[in-house]
């Protein structure tokens, strides 16, 4: 009877102690697991608002069945997939050089790849969204790409045989509405991270880079990395590239409604760049052979061309080789074939 | 009772170990602001799109009607002769119901014209402050619920990222506007829509010439007295707005300006959104 009565004592204790860990706890012990979003040590502080859409294994989950359902298109025929292709790092398919849609419609842009989006500081070719969860909402309501509205998309979404469990269990929500469906979708976009190419190998001293692709390496640095610095490989300014004379597409000018912006366009990172031809906001090239080649010879002048493409940048055929060997060190096949982020 | 006892010592554990200093319990009340929303002096009465039934007119003359007519309120503050100051809460979330001190007033919806401030510390109050439009606040957060989802009635530019502040939609006899069908929407002929948005403020570089249209305006109003708020109190401002002070401000010829939806040409009408909005009395 007395160790039964000192049995009770110490579980109760123990309840009381559960309970006060449970109710004042913070600091709960990490376990990093596929679902949870982790830095790289060799990549800069990301800009999504974690603290507002910490990434649940239910939200990750979630977002990927989005991500994939052509239902956010009005006549269920495109997805964010249809633009956005895990093998060419979710940039587009080649047979796609410009941003497709509903009904055959093309757009005017290139879909550029989804890697590593937890870091971007502005959205678009133009930079006109300031924040991940509000990308979707374009694609969903362009003409050009997804025809449909945000408000039908969450009554489709709302009278689905799956999706309001699938939100109560992301969100603990009762209702789906277009907020947690944009959280969900960013949750999925936050873990791509694309970290495991030759280079970030090379990088953290795992691998090492051929002669070749190191000399491409220290060409790149001299010749390119101006713009394209960093881990991510671009300073994430906007530029004229001098890709045209003039510009029916205005780029950088439609946000900020200066003239001095018309031409100017994001320099895209270069991370997984051998897989994401056609290249340029407006798909011009097909090859990084092209690339270099424009910006060697083919550099077009207009009043916005960034000042320091003014000459071109010189290369001899051999650097030009090396450098493009380089470029493609920044392939990241394991990302492109993670199942984590297939369809299923 | 050994339970009892033990459940009242987890009680005893949890809140002392987690508990803030409790305030004070202090007498709190409501203010609420009531908004009058008229052209020069006649209430706005909203018509169907496609009315030609122009019962307005500008000062140079063009007839015109009106048939939305909206604008955010955010971050409101009252002060008091003695130094009071109560700033309403201010809070974002995907969560609706967590969404605080954001406020759409749409002449198509007459409660919304009422704002309740709630919680407000007992004393006297003299001044209103508050935001129109939406600035960095409700948009640097990500998606939100509530009265900021665009699913849900929130006026929301995908393109550029942010809200539209301050919409005037209508009619005008002598507008520009041709007939435009596209999917499921139609832009009426004669018609015009004016949206005011555009909230990034950055400072340009040296030599650098301003980007970027700062649309939000900030509306200061002193009361006609002191108001008094506090238990059982009702103290509350009513607040004209006068659609004609942005249209006459800024000379508007229909025929040439009838479709607004960029910040740079929101502009000329912005600047007159503070004029705009005028306390027409208040009630102790």
């Amino acid at each position: 009877m007395v160790t039964l009565k000192f049995y009770t004592h110490l579980a109760l204790c123990w309840v009381c102690v559960s309970m006060l860990l449970i109710s004042c706890g913070e600091d709960e012990i990490s376990v990093v697991s596929e679902f949870e979003f982790v830095k790289p040590a060799h990549f800069p502080e990301p800009t999504y608002t974690l603290d507002n859409n910490p990434v649940t294994e239910q939200g990750f989950l979630l977002g990927r069945k989005l991500f994939f359902d052509p239902l956010l298109s009005v006549d269920g025929s495109v997805s964010c997939n249809t633009c956005h292709i895990q093998s060419t790092a979710f940039a587009d398919s080649q047979q796609h050089p410009l941003s497709f849609g509903i009904e055959n419609r093309v757009g005017i842009r290139n879909a550029p790849m989804l890697a590593n989006m937890a870091f971007v500081p502005d959205f678009f070719w133009d930079g006109g969204v300031n924040h991940l969860d509000f990308v979707a909402i374009n694609a969903i309501e362009s003409e050009v790409e997804m025809g449909e509205t945000l408000e039908n998309v969450v009554r489709k979404l709302n009278e689905d045989s799956e999706y309001p469990d699938l939100f109560k269990e992301a969100f603990d929500t009762d209702k789906v509405t277009s907020p947690f469906m944009l959280q969900a979708l960013s949750q999925f976009m936050i873990l791509m991270v694309s970290d495991q190419s030759k280079y970030d190998q090379y990088i953290r001293n795992e691998t090492a880079l051929s002669a070749d692709e190191l000399q491409g390496l220290s060409l790149f640095e001299a010749k390119c990395s101006s713009c394209h610095s960093g881990t991510l490989f671009t300073d994430f300014s906007y530029r004229n590239n001098g890709i045209s004379e003039t510009f029916s597409d205005t780029g950088r000018e439609t946000i900020t409604e200066f003239s001095g912006d018309i031409g100017k366009f994001r320099v895209p990172s270069l991370r997984n760049i051998g897989l994401t031809a056609p290249y340029m906001h407006n798909a011009k090239f097909w090859s990084l052979d092209e690339v270099l080649e424009h910006y060697r010879s083919g550099i077009k002048t207009s009043p916005t061309l960034d000042p320091l493409l003014q000459n071109g940048i010189s290369m001899t055929d051999d650097e030009k080789d090396k450098i493009i060997l380089f470029l493609r060190t920044l392939t990241d096949q394991e990302f492109r074939s993670n199942p984590k982020f297939r369809n299923q | 009772m050994k339970y009892i006892s033990y459940l009242f010592l987890a009680t005893l554990i949890i809140v002392s170990s987690c508990s803030e200093d409790e305030p004070t319990q202090i007498e709190t009340g409501t203010f609420q602001l009531k908004f009058d929303n008229f052209a020069g002096s006649t209430e706005i009465d909203l018509v169907n799109p496609g009315s030609t039934d122009y019962m307005f007119n500008t000062t140079s003359g063009e007839p015109f009607n009106i048939t939305t007519f909206r604008y955010y309120i955010s971050k409101v503050k009252l002060e008091g002769p003695d130094g009071e100051v109560f700033e309403d809460e201010m809070n974002v979330s995907a969560n609706a119901d967590d969404v605080r001190g954001f406020y759409l007033v749409n002449e198509a919806d007459a409660s919304s014209k009422f704002i309740t401030l709630k919680d407000i510390p007992a004393g006297r109050y003299n001044k209103v402050t508050f935001t129109i439009g939406i600035g960095e606040e409700g948009i640097e957060e990500g998606a939100a619920g509530g009265i900021l989802d665009p699913a849900e009635g929130a006026w929301f530019w995908n393109w550029n990222a942010g809200y539209i502040g301050f919409a005037i939609e209508g009619g005008a006899a002598n507008s520009g506007q041709e007939r435009v069908e596209g999917d499921g929407w139609l832009i009426e002929e004669k018609s015009f829509a004016l949206h005011i948005g555009g909230w990034k403020e950055i400072t340009p570089a040296d030599g650098e010439t301003q980007k970027f249209v700062n649309n939000l305006k900030e509306v200061t109003l002193d009361f006609d007295s002191n108001l008094r708020v506090g238990a059982g109190l009702d103290p509350n401002a009513h607040i004209v707005v006068d659609a004609l002070k942005l249209l006459d401000g800024a000379s508007i010829d229909f025929s040439a300006t009838y479709s607004v939806h960029a910040p740079k040409a929101g502009q000329a009408f912005a600047q007159f959104i503070p004029e705009a909005f005028i306390l027409d009395h208040t009630h102790q």
